[in-house]
């Protein structure tokens, strides 16, 4: 499998707001992390990449261009996690992932979809929440649910929008660990916008840095995270160091 | 589609498909419960009334008309009955209308009524009363329904419009539905002030909401108008269950939740502008039933949209038996006791959720 975006813009009305984005090929296993300030573009380019807002430009994955083939076939390879969390209605967790299969046709028997969502629900430590009302749950917790809500559909092209803003740091890791594992298992892609940059150092393959709907440094960590490119995006002294596992470490100083 | 997930041993039943059947076993439990509580309540309401009829000659009556009296056969099959069903068709349409406004709207105090269906209807019920015009090809005695319904099905088409303009954004469409509200009363508000006292009282009596008036073609009417779109609801009850997971979560699946709005209006629209234009501004079941029946069977649509259509049909059925009991030969327009019926309901339902630990 591979992903490859190419000048791709998107307009509200009749302003543009991304900017002929491109970034280096990605290719199976391979998580993208899509880094940037508030209001950067971020969020916009996921639900582009997702087909939710129409664009122009060309996105290729696994031979077949996104703008072609349409976005009902486009959404049966994509499953994005949105950066709002499933609403705290009295809906249970597992109400919520059953219906999501069901109102999309996904081709499991009852018995199967239920050993998917409890196995889902183990991973991600809901399996106590897995009957108790959204509103019951926190944050945190509804977060896990959205992505449950992604995992649920075994997706060749997974989506996270801010996936982990709302975990504690000991979620962070599970969930991006389970990210990882899960990418590099199914040979699948991710691409997930993340304001943490230790953990997008971290965990990412290739690093996009946007910046007013523009991609100005694409490529491995090492290469996109440095003291001129973060001074430029997010006005910000600092320094990067080489931590013992090989990963780029931000130090913040302080703001220019 | 890679599968990204450990195997499974499809063999075993897991624990989570035990405790979601066991759950969904309670809810139809609860669903059959109150199918049984609507046939008992239709019982009582045929039985009421200040004629004399027993439980043996209604019986008999049912299965052999022939078999009673003249007037007898008359009180029950062109009365009674006709009342009887006409309250269980109508609540269950407004219940049915009531649930799907509510959910695509996400917002609980959304129905058909905020949307301006029932102001609508007075409007064109108010014109028909005050001004009796007359309708080629429309019998005298249809044409205040004919009217009330042009004014609710009118009031569907704008808010049609508006949910088309606006790309389906649920604030516009309340917002408008509000605004529609305003105007309707306005205008109903002028002819109102030109009638005479014989009309004024008409309309009033028509605003509250009345079942007596309604025969075997209005039943039937609501009935066929019910059974052709329940389907077309029970169709949608999954993307209906996932809508209430968010908008951003249904919008991220791919699914058009613009598109899924619109339909659901339209049909929400056209049911309760069938519904009221009969009978009268019955606003507050519809509201109400969805409420009581999210309290038991929680938000699965599967068993909430049943579960609406039956709650909001006995609510009615039950303000319709006690109708004509209360105060012995009068008939008191429903529309004055549903509230009375389903307040204390809905807070005796959410006193007892209050009470249970969660």
């Amino acid at each position: 499998m591979r992903l490859s975006v190419k000048n791709l813009s998107a307009f509200y009305g009749k302003k543009k707001i991304l900017h002929d984005i491109s970034f280096p090929d990605v290719r199976g296993g391979m998580i993208v992390g899509l880094l940037g300030p508030n209001a950067s573009g971020k969020s916009t380019l996921m639900k582009c990449l997702s087909g939710e807002k129409k664009s122009k430009g060309d996105v290729v994955f696994d031979g077949e261009n996104l703008h072609v083939v349409g976005g009902k076939r486009w959404s049966e390879k994509v499953a994005t996690m949105p950066q709002t969390a499933p609403a705290p209605t009295a809906l249970t967790p597992t109400e919520l992932m059953w219906s999501t299969a069901r109102a999309l046709a996904l081709p499991y028997s009852n018995r199967e979809l239920s050993w998917k969502i409890e196995r889902i629900f183990d991973d991600l430590g809901l399996s106590d929440f897995q009957l108790d009302a959204l509103h019951t749950l926190s944050g945190g917790k509804r977060q896990l649910i959205g992505l449950a809500l992604a995992f649920i559909r075994e997706p060749e092209l997974l989506l996270l929008d801010e996936p982990t803003s709302a975990l504690d740091l000991h979620w962070r890791m599970i969930v991006l660990d389970l990210v990882k594992n899960k990418v590099q298992q199914s040979g699948s892609v991710s691409i997930a916008a993340l304001h943490d940059l230790d953990l997008a150092a971290r965990y990412c393959d290739l690093l996009a840095l946007m910046e007013n709907g523009k991609v100005i440094a694409s490529g491995t960590p090492k290469e996109v995270l440095t003291r001129d490119n973060l001074a430029r995006v997010y006005h910000v002294k600092t320094e990067i160091d080489l931590s013992k596992h090989g990963y780029p470490r931000v130090d913040v100083i302080g703001a220019i | 589609m890679v599968n990204i997930l450990r195997p499974i041993d499809m063999m075993q039943t897991s624990t989570l498909e035990v405790e979601f059947s066991r759950l969904s076993r309670r809810r139809i439990f609860i669903l059959s419960g109150l199918l049984a509580a609507l046939v008992l309540s239709l019982w009582l309401d045929i039985l009421a009334g200040p004629s004399g009829l027993s439980a043996g000659q209604i019986v008999d009556g049912l299965i052999s008309p022939q078999s009673l009296e003249l007037r007898h056969k008359i009180i029950l099959w062109d009365v009674r009955l006709p009342d009887a069903l006409i309250a269980i068709v109508v609540g269950a349409a407004l219940g049915l209308s009531g649930i799907e406004t509510q959910t695509v709207l996400d917002n609980p105090l959304a129905s058909p009524f905020t949307l301006g269906v029932s102001s609508a209807a007075v409007l064109g019920a108010s014109v028909a009363i005050v001004l009796l015009p007359t309708i080629p090809f429309v019998p005298p005695a249809f044409i205040l329904p004919v009217l009330a319904l042009i004014g609710a099905l009118g009031s569907s088409c704008l808010i049609l419009m508006v949910v088309r303009l606006s790309g389906g954004a649920r604030e516009t469409v309340i917002l408008f539905g509000i605004a529609l509200v305003f105007l309707c009363n306005a205008i109903a508000s002028g002819f109102h002030l030109i009638a005479d006292a014989d009309a004024l009282q008409q309309v009033v009596f028509w605003t509250i909401g009345n079942l007596t008036k309604a025969g075997w073609l209005e039943v039937a009417i609501v009935t066929c108008c019910f059974l052709v779109i329940f389907p077309f609801s029970l169709k949608h009850v999954w993307l209906l269950t996932l809508l209430r997971g968010g908008e951003a979560h249904a919008r991220s699946t791919g699914i058009n939740v613009s598109r899924l709005r619109t339909w659901v209006i339209i049909r929400a629209s056209i049911l309760a502008a069938f519904a009221v234009c009969f009978v009268g501004t019955i606003g507050f079941v519809g509201l109400v039933g969805p409420h009581i029946a999210r309290l038991l069977l929680g938000e699965d649509h599967r068993m909430l949209v049943p579960g609406a259509v039956l709650c909001s049909a006995l609510i009615l059925s039950i303000a319709s038996g006690l109708s004509k009991t209360l105060i012995p030969g009068v008939i008191i327009p429903v529309g004055i006791l549903t509230a009375i019926v389903g307040v204390p309901l809905f807070l005796s339902l959410l006193v007892q959720r209050r009470r249970r630990p969660s």
